[in-house]
């Protein structure tokens, strides 16, 4: 079997949580907005912020839009939810991207789930 | 191939060698219908790891149709190159899959064409963890799926790859639930124009939804109009249907007789006077 990553929205971050569910990796589309050291903020649209937990050899920059690849994590100190990052892939200028349109695909991902997710 | 030396039987006692219609295809043996079905169907990694084969050989189904060629658009996240063939890992977040492109040796060192690259090239263009839209047909050997690609190149667009998504949503939704009618957001976000027709119809009854599908569009425009018109218990006439609709009495005939003969609307006073025939 292989490894599945469900495409998400930050308000679905709890729904992955590892002490809840069963695979806590997933798939998260957004621009970076601020970088400090071993973290980052990114921004998904209208639907909110997360906060990166980034690796030491990340290649980020701020601006652009990047689909990141991580596991759901805890913040330190209590403040919620983050993404441990895996894996990211720069898709360039945020202005190019329709987010609506990936904000529709998670709903559809998530709504007819038999072609997408186990 | 089974088939066809059924066909072959059945003509055989007044044929006497002649050559029969049906055996137009023959020399094609079974693969008859795989070259007649060129349809190109868009579909996530995780659909191809779950089609089914009804028995050895025979083609593969998606949501009980056969799927000839698969379109679908990943993560590259491994690049093997041998002297015949690159084999690609593909990730779509779904699931993973293999890909081959073979290697044709004509078209290696030709500059103008942009697939049946070298491996070499293959590689420049196509980079580690970037995403690719792969187009080919679902293979297996041993237990082993995989995908004998026509071709695969890079995807630069993002809004591609998930519209693909919606795509590949839509046409499973067709498959499994039918034709887009009060489909659900989901479904109807990428299925464009065929939506547009049945948008003003959308609230028919499912069985004659079915039988609708595969109407002409004027049967559509008819039925829908037939359905939304006020009228009394005797319908429409064919010359008022044709001036509302503004199109040419002839093709409302056709398309009404399209409509009689699925039993979908009945004649009333006369063959000319449609209604439908509610059930």
């Amino acid at each position: 079997m292989s490894l599945q990553t469900p495409r998400i929205l930050p308000s679905h971050l709890h729904a992955f949580h590892p002490s809840g569910a069963s695979s806590n990796t997933v798939r998260i589309l957004g621009t970076v907005t601020a970088l400090h050291g071993a973290t980052g903020t990114l921004t998904c649209g209208n639907n909110g912020d997360v906060t990166l937990i980034l690796k030491s050899d990340a290649r980020l920059q701020v601006g652009k839009l990047v689909e990141v690849v991580g596991k759901v994590a805890d913040l330190e100190g209590g403040q919620g939810y983050g993404i441990r990052v895996l894996g990211s892939t720069e898709w360039g200028d945020p202005a190019d991207c329709d987010y609506k349109i990936y904000e529709h695909v998670v709903n559809a991902t998530h709504k007819f789930k038999s072609i997408f997710y186990d | 191939m089974d088939g066809n030396y059924n066909n072959y039987n059945s003509f055989g006692g007044g044929g006497g060698g002649g050559f029969m219609p049906g055996e137009a295809s023959s020399p094609a043996g079974g693969k008859t219908n795989d070259r007649d079905n060129k349809t190109l169907r868009p579909v996530t990694v995780k659909q191809v790891l779950d089609a089914s084969q009804p028995f050895p050989e025979a083609p593969f189904q998606i949501d009980g149709a056969d799927v000839a060629n698969v379109l679908f658009m990943g993560q590259v996240r491994n690049i093997s190159s041998q002297s015949t063939n690159v084999t690609y890992k593909i990730d779509d977040g779904t699931g993973e899959i293999e890909v081959k492109k073979w290697v044709d040796s004509n078209t290696a060192d030709n500059m103008d064409t942009d697939d049946g690259k070298a491996p070499g090239d293959g590689k420049t263009e196509l980079v580690l963890n970037g995403y690719a839209r792969v187009f080919g047909s679902i293979k297996s050997f041993g237990n082993k799926r995989y995908i004998g690609a026509h071709s695969v190149r890079p995807l630069s667009d993002i809004n591609e790859l998930h519209t693909h998504l919606l795509e590949a949503t839509a046409v499973h939704l067709f498959f499994t639930r039918g034709p887009p009618g009060a489909a659900p957001a989901g479904g109807n976000a990428a299925s464009g124009g065929a939506d547009a027709v049945m948008g003003g119809a959308d609230d028919y009854s499912s069985g004659q939804s079915k039988a609708l599908a595969s109407m002409s569009l004027v049967a559509k425009k008819i039925y829908s109009l037939l359905k939304t018109e006020p009228q009394d218990d005797t319908g429409l006439h064919m010359q008022v249907i044709a001036s509302k609709l503004n199109i040419p009495a002839t093709e409302v005939a056709r398309a009404g007789e399209e409509l009689l003969s699925a039993g979908v609307i009945f004649s009333t006073m006369d063959e000319q006077t449609w209604a439908i025939l509610e059930y």
